[in-house]
C-alpha cells in the first residue's frame, strides 16, 4: 500500500506548495509588468514565459547546472551545507518554474482587461497602490486569476521531465506520481501504474471542480442577483424582503 | 484657488495650459483631442506634465523646479470620469464609502447616507452599478467623488453618454451641487450650451492650447479670434476693413458686398483701417423685403427644415468672384417670406448682434 500512498503524498505536498508560490509570484510579476513600460519589457516578458516554450528536459538541465555542485546557487547553498539536487524542495522548484508562466500569462491578461479608469478612480479617492491591487484589480480580474491558478495547479501535478532531471527518483522522498507511473511501467508493474493513474484522475477532476466554484464572480449577493433586473421588479421584491 | 501652468509634449501634440479657478465653475470647452481630458489627468496626478506647476489652495501639487509631484491619493481631488468608472464589484454604498478614510464606521455610514440623500439615490444603496441606469450611475460617481470632501471637483464630459432628458435633470443637479459643495469645479465638455449653463468662466481649447479664457458673457460677445468664434456658434464670418469708428458705431466695409454697421462696445481697441472679421449668429440673420442699412444682397441656395424653424443658406457673391455663405435660422412663422430657391434676397444683419473679431 505504501508504494501508492508515498507518491500520492509527495505529489500533493509539492502541488499545494507550488500552487501557493506560483499564485503569489504570478500575481506580483503580472502586476509589475503591466505597470512597467521600460524598453526591457518584451525581454522580461519573454523570459517569464520561456519555461513554457522550452522542452522540460532543457529546463531541468538548466536548473541542474544552476543548482548543482558547481552552479551559482549550488555553491552558495553549499556554504550552509545544503543541497537542492535530489531533495524534496527540488520537486517544488521545478514545478514552480514550469507552472509559473501559465499563472503569469493568464493573470497578466486578466489585469490588462481591467479598465484603468477604475483603478485611477481608486487612486483619486486616496487608495494606495497596494489597496488598488487588492480592492479593485484583483476582485475585477478574479475569474482570470483563478483560471491561472487552475492551469498552474494542473501543470505542476503533471510535471515529469524537469522534476526527474533535478529531483530524480528517490522513493519516499522525490518520487511524485508521474515519476512513479513511469518507473512502474519500466519495471512491468502494470497494477501499480493503473492504480496511480486512477488516483491522478480523481485528484485532477476533484480539484478542477472545486476551483471552478471559486471562479464565480466575487460580489456578495445580499439577496440581490448580479444580473440586471428591471428596476421595478427588483425594487418591489427588495421591499417585500425588508418590510422595515 | 487652483493655479495651473503646465506643459506636456507628445509626438505630434503639445499641451500648453495656464489658468486658475477660484470658488467657481470653470468650463473647459474644445473639440475632442484638444487636450481637455489630459489637463484634468495632470491636475489629478494621473499624468505627469513635463514642465510647470499646479497649486491647489495653499498646497503645491506639482512643481518641476521644486521636484514636487504628489501622488493622486494625496491630492484630495474629486474626479468624475467620462464612463463614471464605478467599482462594479461594490454596491452603491460601498462605492461612495470607498474614499472616506480615517473615520469611525458610524461616521462613514452617516456620511454615505448624507451624500445618498443629497444626490437623490435613496433606495439604491445595495445595488451594484450594472443594475443602475446611466443617470443613476452618474449620480453615484458624483457622490463618490464628493464623499471625501475634495478641495476641487473635476468633471470629465459627465453628460456625454446620456439622453437629452436625463442630461437636463443631471445638469440641474450639478447646479444644485453648489448648495452643499463649496469647492472649485472644473467641467470639461464639447458642448457650448452645456458649458454656458453650468459655468461662470469658460476656457476654450484648440490643439492643446487655450485660445481664450473669459467670463462666459464676454466669450460670446467678443470672441478673441475666428477659431473661438466658430466654437462659440458664429457660423457666419465675413472679412472686412474698418472704415470709421465713432462713439457708438463702427462701420466696416465688406469688399464687394457693401458696408455694415456694428455697435461699438466699451474698451474696444478698434481703429479705422484695421482688417477684421465680422461674425453673426444664424439666429440674427433676417430676410428683408427692401434694401436698407446693414442689408446685403444674396441668393437662397438651400433650405433645411428643422423642428422649430427653417435653416436657410444664402450665397453672397462679391465682384471678384468669391462666394461667401451665410447661414440663417428662421422661425416657422416666416415661412411666407422665404423666397424660392435661387431667388435674390435682401439679408438684414442687425447691428447690435454683429461681432467684430480682430484676429
Amino acid at each position: 500500500m505504501n508504494e501508492y500512498l508515498s507518491p500520492l503524498w509527495i505529489s500533493l505536498k509539492t502541488v499545494l506548495v507550488t500552487t501557493v508560490i506560483t499564485f503569489v509570484l504570478g500575481i506580483a510579476a503580472a502586476r509589475w509588468i503591466s505597470r512597467y513600460s521600460g524598453k526591457l519589457k518584451p525581454i522580461i516578458d519573454g523570459a517569464f514565459i520561456l519555461p513554457l516554450v522550452l522542452p522540460p528536459t532543457v529546463v531541468g538541465f538548466g536548473l541542474l547546472l544552476l543548482m548543482g555542485k558547481h552552479g551559482w546557487i549550488g555553491e552558495f547553498l553549499a556554504l550552509f551545507n545544503t543541497t537542492i539536487v535530489f531533495s524534496w524542495p527540488a520537486t517544488v522548484i521545478t514545478a514552480t518554474v514550469m507552472a509559473f508562466p501559465l499563472m503569469y500569462m493568464t493573470t497578466r491578461g486578466a489585469f490588462e482587461q481591467v479598465d484603468t479608469n477604475i483603478e485611477d478612480a481608486a487612486r483619486t479617492l486616496g487608495a494606495s497602490e497596494w489597496r488598488v491591487l487588492y480592492s479593485v484589480t484583483l476582485p475585477m480580474a478574479w475569474p482570470g486569476v483563478v483560471a491561472g491558478a487552475i492551469l498552474s495547479f494542473a501543470r505542476s501535478l503533471g510535471e515529469f521531465g524537469a522534476t526527474l532531471m533535478l529531483a530524480g527518483n528517490i522513493p519516499g522522498k522525490t518520487t511524485t506520481i508521474p515519476v512513479a507511473i513511469y518507473f512502474a511501467i519500466q519495471d512491468g508493474n502494470m497494477k501499480e501504474a493503473i492504480y496511480l493513474m486512477i488516483i491522478v484522475l480523481c485528484i485532477a477532476l476533484a480539484s478542477l471542480t472545486a476551483l471552478a466554484y471559486l471562479k464565480k464572480p466575487k460580489p456578495r449577493y445580499r439577496g440581490l442577483t448580479v444580473n440586471p433586473i428591471p428596476s421595478d421588479v427588483l425594487y418591489t421584491s427588495r421591499k417585500k424582503d425588508n418590510p422595515s | 484657488m487652483l493655479k495651473v501652468e503646465i506643459n506636456r509634449t507628445l509626438p505630434g501634440f503639445k499641451l500648453e495650459a495656464a489658468f486658475s479657478v477660484d470658488g467657481e465653475v470653470l468650463g473647459i470647452l474644445g473639440p475632442s483631442g484638444s487636450g481637455k481630458t489630459m489637463t484634468l489627468n495632470c491636475i489629478a496626478g494621473l499624468i505627469r506634465p513635463d514642465r510647470g506647476f499646479i497649486q491647489l489652495n495653499d498646497r503645491v501639487l506639482f512643481d518641476v523646479s521644486q521636484k514636487i509631484n504628489l501622488p493622486s491619493r494625496d491630492r484630495n481631488i474629486g474626479f468624475v470620469f467620462q464612463n463614471y468608472a464605478l467599482f462594479p464589484h461594490l454596491t452603491v454604498s460601498e462605492n461612495i464609502a470607498y474614499g472616506i478614510r480615517h473615520h469611525s464606521r458610524l461616521e462613514v455610514s452617516d456620511r454615505v447616507q448624507t451624500s445618498i440623500e443629497n444626490m437623490g439615490l435613496d433606495g439604491l444603496q445595495n445595488r451594484f452599478p450594472q443594475q443602475l441606469s446611466a443617470g443613476q450611475q452618474q449620480r453615484v460617481a458624483v457622490a463618490r467623488a464628493l464623499a471625501p470632501e475634495p478641495e476641487i471637483l473635476l468633471l470629465d464630459e459627465p453628460f456625454s453618454a446620456l439622453d437629452s432628458l436625463t442630461k437636463e435633470q443631471l445638469e440641474m443637479q450639478i447646479l444644485e451641487l453648489r448648495q452643499f459643495y463649496k469647492g472649485h469645479i472644473i467641467l470639461v465638455t464639447h458642448d457650448l450650451a452645456e458649458a454656458y449653463r453650468l459655468s461662470s468662466r469658460i476656457a476654450v481649447y484648440d490643439a492643446g492650447k487655450i485660445i481664450q479664457c473669459d467670463r462666459k458673457e464676454k466669450l460670446i460677445s467678443s470672441p478673441a479670434n475666428q477659431k473661438v468664434a466658430r466654437i462659440t456658434g458664429f457660423r457666419n464670418l465675413l472679412p472686412g476693413t474698418i472704415d470709421e469708428v465713432n462713439d457708438s458705431n463702427i462701420s466696416i466695409a465688406v469688399p464687394g458686398l457693401g458696408t455694415l454697421k456694428a455697435v461699438r462696445y466699451k474698451h474696444s481697441r478698434l481703429t479705422s483701417g484695421m482688417s477684421v472679421t465680422i461674425g453673426i449668429n444664424p439666429e440674427y440673420v433676417k430676410i428683408d423685403d427692401h434694401p436698407g442699412e446693414n442689408t446685403l444682397n444674396g441668393t437662397l441656395s438651400r433650405i433645411v427644415e428643422e423642428i422649430r424653424g427653417f435653416r436657410c443658406f444664402f450665397q453672397l457673391d462679391d465682384a471678384q468672384g468669391n462666394a461667401y455663405q451665410l447661414d440663417a435660422i428662421l422661425s416657422k412663422s416666416d415661412k411666407d417670406i422665404i423666397p424660392t430657391l435661387g431667388n435674390n434676397v435682401y439679408i438684414h444683419l442687425s447691428s447690435e448682434h454683429l461681432v467684430v473679431i480682430t484676429h
